[in-house]
């Protein structure tokens, strides 16, 4: 079969489908005189075939949230946080790192703290400290994973908090008197899961709502990390809505959400 | 809004928010791409932890790239050849200590092994393999010689052209196409061996009974 040596190479291309007619109709030709060669175009179409057919769950691996928020900084900062719970990089030299820490990176590790059950306890600390935790959540949360562009429904937003945290509320009725457009509810893996995270539109801007329950602290007005964030209690809840927008704007939307929400 | 009061003077952190606003933004397309930058380090190095360290040197070495992506290019293929380049650097290193065998070597003996794949008549193998359970077909990929695993993860699982791997493993187009294709036939007779174990094994099972 003095053929095959010459088509050996077209063997691959012929089946991805990257071969033009008439090359491919001459593989064609010689298959079908040929078990040999027809045997192993068809050994390796059943494999690519079947590997194809099963992407989705040979896909299956994502990378770890903690992966996520470290490579989110490195690409955004060009830094790595070192924050409990990172892994010490061989070969790397912490010294090369440290000199390129700008001020800026001690905010920039806060952003990617991630996890961990301290937050929770952080509750029972100052608002500052608090806030900050939730800034960095509202940055990763909308950054991180692209929701701006998302809308879900009140109710489907509602049921959810009622499902995780028990929590029947009631959307403000009508959010679009103030310009706020909801995007939806994420459940927060903040504080052991027991945070509530809302998360709206405000003239294109992202806002967050967030609720903890069993904790009452006095009403204020934190600024942190460049965001401002409202702070109130209701009914042995605490929210806290976290924007970048002036004080006075953020006063005015907390506000109406603290009115509008049942 | 009585019920509010101040808290604290402002830190001036503007520049903290540029890279998260702005849905589009290199930073956010580039993290686009985590999951299947993590799925193939994984296939590379065969161990969650070394995969993520390899992620996260491959957005810190796109990060002090930035300057040399071309914009309107493949960013996800950008990253992939990142990635690879950083894992070669690390096989490399590695082989300094100790002797390994290298790609060529490797791609030898396995053409020498799977020369007699052409005579193997058409078999039911091929409708057989159809069942083929997730995790023995997870369990055979992972089984294959690295430069065979890497050639046909980029091309069948991953979705990239010839000349995007070719890039990618710093090879020629006609490497890469030799490589999916012996990958491919090392697969399928190991999955068929698989196979006919397992249905040798249930017939015996079966006669015992």
């Amino acid at each position: 079969m003095p053929d095959c040596k010459k088509l050996d190479p077209l063997v691959t291309p012929y089946v991805d489908g990257e071969l033009d007619a008439p090359s491919r109709a001459e593989v064609d030709a010689h298959a079908h005189v040929c078990p040999p060669c027809h045997s192993r175009i068809a050994a390796e179409q059943t494999v690519r075939e079947l590997l194809v057919a099963r992407r989705a769950t040979l896909q299956k691996d994502c990378a770890p949230a903690a992966l996520r928020a470290r490579c989110g900084a490195a690409v955004e900062k060009g830094v790595v946080p070192l924050f409990p719970g990172s892994r010490v990089k061989k070969g790397y030299d912490p010294f090369s790192l440290r000199a390129r820490l700008r001020p800026l990176a001690l905010a920039a590790a806060l952003v990617v703290v991630v996890g961990g059950a301290f937050l929770y306890q952080l509750t029972d600390r100052s608002a500052r400290v608090m806030a900050a935790e939730l800034v960095a959540d509202h940055i990763k949360c909308f950054g991180v994973n692209r929701l701006l562009g998302t809308s879900q429904s009140a109710a489907l937003v509602e049921g959810s908090m009622a499902s995780s945290f028990g929590w029947r509320v009631q959307l403000p009725a009508r959010p679009q008197q103030i310009g706020l457009e909801l995007v939806g509810a994420r459940p927060c893996l903040y504080g052991e899961g027991r945070i509530a995270h809302i998360m709206y539109r405000h003239n294109g801007r992202p806002v967050s709502v967030f609720m903890l329950p069993r904790t009452a602290r006095p009403d204020e007005v934190v600024d942190v990390m460049g965001h401002e964030a409202a702070i109130w209690s209701a009914g042995n809840r605490t929210f806290v809505l976290v924007a970048r927008e002036p004080r006075e704007e953020i006063q005015r939307v907390a506000s109406f959400v603290h009115a509008a929400l049942h | 809004m009585s019920g509010f009061t101040s808290g604290g003077a402002r830190p001036a952190v503007p520049e903290l928010m540029k890279a998260t606003t702005g849905a589009g933004s290199f930073e956010t397309e580039a993290l686009a791409c985590i999951d299947s930058l993590y799925r193939t380090a994984l296939r590379l190095t065969r161990d969650p932890a070394d995969a993520e360290d390899l992620v996260q040197d491959t957005y810190l070495k796109a990060f002090r790239a930035v300057d040399r992506f071309e914009p309107g290019t493949n960013l996800r293929a950008w990253l992939f050849t990142i990635l690879h380049n950083t894992a070669r650097n690390r096989a490399r290193d590695r082989a300094r200590d100790t002797v390994t065998a290298d790609s060529e070597t490797v791609e030898r003996a396995a053409e020498t092994a799977s020369g007699a794949g052409l005579d193997q008549p058409v078999t039911p193998e091929s409708l057989l393999l159809r069942n083929t359970l997730d995790p023995d077909l997870q369990a055979a990929v992972d089984a294959l010689p690295g430069v065979f695993r890497e050639a046909v993860w980029l091309r069948d699982v991953e979705e990239f052209s010839y000349a995007e791997i070719a890039a990618m493993l710093a090879v020629p187009v006609g490497t890469v196409m030799s490589r999916i294709s012996r990958g491919r036939r090392m697969l399928f007779d190991a999955l068929s061996r698989a196979k006919t174990l397992k249905t040798i094994q249930s017939h015996a099972r079966l006669q015992e009974a």
